[in-house]
């Protein structure tokens, strides 16, 4: 009996304990490693400083995209409370929001006119505002400007130009990209399908994979691997880093990849090609436009925090132009607010002159804005990894891919435009 | 009476280890096998927890990766299992001949199998990446084009069934090794005796003693080889396409990565219903009688 009575006792104490230990947490989650691990920690320090009521916590999570994913689906799932601030990528929010893992933030009333339209875009669900846009990042054509002296103004200009430089200079690839079986595939995929006029789904929302578009994109992707051969075949098992090895090292003409790899590309002491390589973006094809693919991450608040107000506090810090410049200075992290684009901050701050960066992201495309996105992109994948390493031929790889599309959207039971 | 008490207390003591396997072993399976009755999509929360009966199975019954990955996990433990047993025997007679120096020849031939699997993997990985492994490089000195490995739909199991034999044919060595030593020498000084010559003294003395241990071997390699999930993780994830994707790693990411929990459950349970039947079947063809023969 005492016991028992005991153990209520400290049932009850606990959860006491728990509520009257000092200021109240605000935990935050996202990358927190190498330069972006460094930002944040000084950010998160100013913050915590400019509000003692605070206690703010990071809560480190695999840097690895999928895994964070993971993680954070287990969390919210479970309706743990913590962490309260949440950083999406571009492509999670819609997931999250229809899931009602993430909060709204209407009631907040961002200027979301400050951000870039299409960035905002890919962070409303169902017409609601459920994250804002943090960082951008965009796919670039990077070109060796010693063996291309001006950038290529359609796509089969860029191969001419690649077999010349290969043919002339000696270069062993012609271009390289990301053709591994992951998201960064469709990625390169959308730049060449936006190029060629198609898209992954329609305005309406309706799978558009199968178009003639689609089918002379892939054709040309698989085309410039076998039949022209200025993209090597190695490429299908290449991520990022790998081609900007190849870049760095001088063994390619054209890289497609993020911005990232400027500086990186730009620093002497390691590359090959500093001082003689330059940005654009990814060039058109008769029938299409110019397109860059949109990356980059969103700030959300979990739904089940016991403190949105702080969250939002919290966000809205670190919207701030401010933090954004320090961000690009410290990272190489693009602001997601137009107006530092006319400042002589940012362009202090970035590698990239801040023009031609800003030509890009004026042609991002953001990919589909579903809920289930990601079970899209992974039929994509697959599809075109089969049609790209000669398995199947391309027209009957993106039928097969929009059939298992279509019949995933509609076991999702989401109407077009709303769940 | 005294029987039934003994018999009841042979029980209790019984009990706490029964049930530990139940809360470990069956609880589990049952537990997969409820789940595997309801549609829960993590990835698609707005659709709720539903029982749906038999439908998980039936999307099974119509799924033609899963059909795909059936086959080339079969085809896969085949391959495997045939070389496995072929190079183990070969190391195992081998070894058995060996006088000096025992200790260090043994220890050194099975180091590849107490390499973790993730680890060896990653070595294989590293050693057929293109341009720049190992293997492409070889081959491309020897003037020979070699295979952008993992992006072809064949050539990407080359690396795949290399590190799975290389890993495992010294576990096999190992237990054949056991076996061989277990026959009687006098048989073989019969046989010399008698005139036979080295080639029908191992097709007279040696296989057929030794075949217990071989079907044990083959079973356990053929379990191992249908549930294959680390090596193709790491090396392949699957691809390219879905050119290596095994049931488990199939099971895995529909589990894992889509979060498909029913789906992924009906998946799970239906390659435990199949491995579990292979043992079984595999049991009863000749497991026991061929265990008990070395006995006799």
């Amino acid at each position: 009996m005492r016991v028992i009575r005991s153990l209520v006792a400290l049932a009850v104490l606990i959860p006491a304990l728990g509520c009257s230990s000092g200021p109240a947490v605000l935990s935050f989650s996202g990358s927190s490693v190498g330069r972006e691990g460094e930002v944040i920690k000084l950010q998160l320090d100013r913050f915590a400083r400019e509000h003692p009521e605070l206690t703010v916590e990071l809560r480190p999570t695999p840097d690895a995209a999928d895994q964070r994913h993971q993680l954070f689906v287990q969390w919210l799932n479970a309706r743990a409370p913590d962490p309260d601030v949440l950083q999406l990528d571009v492509i999670w929010t819609p997931e999250f929001a229809a899931a009602g893992w993430i909060a709204t933030l209407d009631r907040f009333h961002a200027a979301t006119d400050d951000f870039f339209a299409a960035a905002v875009a890919a962070n409303r669900w169902d017409g609601t505002l459920y994250s804002l846009p943090w960082f951008i990042d965009v796919g670039m054509l990077y070109r060796r400007t010693d063996l291309v002296a001006a950038p290529p103004h359609d796509l089969h200009a860029l191969v001419r130009l690649a077999k010349d430089a290969q043919r002339n200079n000696g270069v062993p690839f012609g271009f390289v990209w990301q053709g591994a079986r992951y998201e960064g595939l469709v990625t390169v995929f959308l730049e060449h399908l936006g190029a060629f006029g198609g898209a992954i789904l329609d305005p309406d929302g309706r799978v558009a994979v199968d178009s003639p578009a689609a089918e002379a994109a892939l054709s040309f992707m698989r085309d410039t691997i076998y039949a022209d051969a200025i993209v090597p075949p190695a490429v299908l098992t290449w991520q990022e880093e790998q081609t900007r090895f190849a870049f760095e090292s001088g063994q390619a003409v054209f890289m497609r990849n993020w911005p990232y790899a400027y500086g990186l590309l730009d620093n002497a002491s390691q590359s090959r090609v500093a001082g003689r390589f330059a940005v654009t973006s990814m060039p058109s094809a008769p029938g299409g436009t110019a397109t860059a693919a949109l990356g980059g991450s969103a700030l959300a608040i979990n739904a089940f925090s016991e403190q949105p107000e702080a969250a939002y506090q919290l966000i809205d810090y670190l919207l701030e132009p401010e933090q954004m410049l320090e961000r690009a200075r410290i990272a190489g992290q693009y602001p997601s607010r137009r107006a530092l684009y006319e400042t002589t901050a940012l362009a202090e701050a970035l590698t990239i002159p801040v023009d031609e960066a800003l030509s890009v992201i004026e042609r991002a495309t953001p990919r589909p804005v579903t809920p289930v996105y990601s079970q899209l992109s992974d039929i994509l994948q697959i599809s075109i990894h089969r049609a790209l390493t000669r398995q199947q031929e391309p027209g009957p790889a993106l039928r097969e891919a929009a059939a298992a599309m279509r019949a995933l959207l509609a076991r999702a039971r989401l109407g077009p435009g709303g769940s | 009476m005294k029987d039934a008490r003994e018999e009841r207390l042979g029980w209790a003591l019984a009990f706490p280890a029964l049930g530990l396997v139940a809360l470990i072993a069956v609880f589990p399976v049952l537990w997969t096998f409820w789940e595997s009755l309801h549609l829960d999509d993590l990835r698609m929360p707005w659709l709720g927890r539903p029982f749906v009966g038999w439908d998980n199975y039936v999307e099974v019954a119509t799924d033609a990766r899963f059909w795909s990955a059936l086959g080339r996990t079969a085809t896969f433990a085949i391959v495997t299992v045939a070389l496995e047993l072929t190079g183990g025997l070969v190391l195992a007679l081998m070894l058995d001949r060996i006088v000096r120096a025992r200790g260090i020849v043994r220890t050194i031939v099975i180091l590849p199998w107490a390499i973790p699997t993730v680890v060896a993997a990653l070595v294989w990985r590293f050693i057929f990446e293109s341009p720049g492994g190992l293997a492409t490089a070889a081959l491309t000195q020897l003037g020979v084009a070699a295979p952008t490995w993992f992006a072809g739909e064949f050539a990407a199991w080359v690396p795949l069934v290399l590190a799975d034999v290389w890993k495992t044919v010294p576990f096999v060595a190992l237990l054949l090794l056991a076996g061989l030593q277990n026959i009687d020498r006098s048989l073989y000084e019969a046989a010399d005796v008698d005139g036979a010559g080295p080639w029908q003294q191992f097709i007279n003395i040696t296989l057929p003693l030794l075949k217990p241990a071989l079907l044990v071997a083959a079973l356990f390699r053929a379990l191992d080889a249908f549930r294959v999930f680390d090596v193709v993780y790491v090396m392949t994830g699957g691809g390219p396409g879905t050119a290596t994707e095994t049931v488990a790693i199939y099971t895995f990411s529909t589990l894992l990565q889509h979060l498909r929990f029913g789906y992924g459950s009906a998946l799970s349970v239906i390659g435990f219903a199949l491995a579990f039947a292979f043992a079984l079947g595999a049991l009863r063809l000749f497991g026991a009688g061929a265990l008990r023969s070395r006995d006799a």
